[in-house]
């Protein structure tokens, strides 16, 4: 069950309508290491997993990517929200423009819609946490990049935030794969996938 | 664990041999030290073991002071706090600091509440009509709505 607050984790106050820069920043929103796939992977992965320690980690960081979700929506919205067609045109926004107006479509930057075919949900322990790690750095590259291309502070502000989340989430990943290896067979941690296979 | 008071907060001791093809990640060891809340919003995480910017990208100065980040501040300190017990969750001392800053923004949302309107769609129930609806949403940014 989920209960919505009415309120964002971090500040969001953007003056200056760039739909330019919402064009890529919308990649981490429906994009491939986008904050939607994050939170699909790790609320999906969690079923399959037989350790209380990761169900929680699991849960927990898939709960706050959708409230990152709902920052990069608003960081969109708001850097489209008073743009002219003027700006549409002169900016290279008509391809989304014609389709989406100033909504706020899941997307990645090149175009293509929303895809789960960007994660996976193995139903292996080490296999899903060890694409958690990767998800970590794939997102935080994505966000070094953005903010390569960045030149509003507002936005700046916004995307150091959620960038720093995913070094963070990287920690814990790392972590609960620790906990898991270590309740796994020391000889070999692959001899048998404690998802599937009955033990004891 | 012998190498614990070894490693600074930046690290966290791994084995001299460990096994071939299993990952590994060094553990942060303890809870200490941490930003105060507001730094710790401002950026994006409680502990500055894990505090790894990308370039010079730092925050200029701390979030903007108002009722709202005040509250933000002390949901992002519980929430650093509970990813580290979920992975820690023998940790007695994370465990205490986590209950006290809990305690702190379960009052710092009541007030917030009063002053702003509600949270979450129950702290309606505190107004005398329905509420809920009102601008303005988190997407809205500063501008419009009461205050």
């Amino acid at each position: 069950m989920f209960v919505y607050e009415k309120k964002l984790q971090y500040p969001v106050h953007i003056k200056n309508p760039n739909p330019a820069m919402a064009k890529y920043i919308i990649s981490q929103y429906g994009g491939p290491d986008g904050e939607l796939s994050a939170s699909l992977r790790y609320l999906s992965q969690r079923y399959s997993m037989p350790y209380p320690e990761l169900k929680a980690v699991l849960t927990d960081i898939g709960v706050e990517e959708l409230g990152h979700l709902e920052i990069v929506g608003t960081v969109v919205h708001q850097l489209t929200r008073n743009m002219t067609v003027e700006q549409v045109e002169k900016q290279g926004f008509q391809d989304y423009f014609v389709d989406h107006t100033a909504g706020v479509y899941a997307q990645a930057a090149a175009g293509f819609p929303y895809s789960a075919a960007a994660f996976q949900v193995k139903g292996d322990v080490i296999a899903d946490l060890a694409e958690d790690m990767g998800a970590e750095q794939k997102a935080r590259v994505t966000y070094d990049n953005i903010l390569r291309m960045c030149d509003d502070p507002d936005v700046i502000d916004v995307m150091r935030f959620l960038r720093e989340r995913e070094v963070v989430h990287f920690q814990r990943f790392g972590e609960a794969m620790g906990i898991a290896t270590g309740k796994m067979d020391k000889r070999n941690v692959y001899a048998v996938n404690p998802s599937f296979d009955k033990m004891k | 664990m012998s190498d614990k008071d070894t490693c600074t907060y930046k690290e966290g001791p791994l084995p001299s041999c460990a096994p071939l093809a299993v990952p590994m990640l060094a553990a942060q060891q303890r809870s200490e030290p941490a930003y105060e809340s507001v730094d710790a919003l401002t950026k994006g995480t409680l502990f500055p073991g894990l505090d790894l910017p990308f370039m010079d990208y730092v925050a200029s100065g701390p979030v903007e002071a108002s009722p709202l980040t005040e509250l933000m501040a002390l949901d992002f300190v519980c929430q650093e706090l509970a990813l580290y017990l979920d992975t820690h969750p023998g940790d007695a001392e994370a465990f205490k600091k986590w209950k006290s800053f809990k305690a702190l923004a379960k009052e710092g949302r009541k007030r917030y509440v009063e002053m702003c309107g509600p949270v979450t769609r129950g702290e309606t129930a505190m107004f005398d009509s329905w509420v809920w609806p009102e601008d303005p949403w988190p997407w809205n940014g500063r501008k419009a709505g009461k205050k």
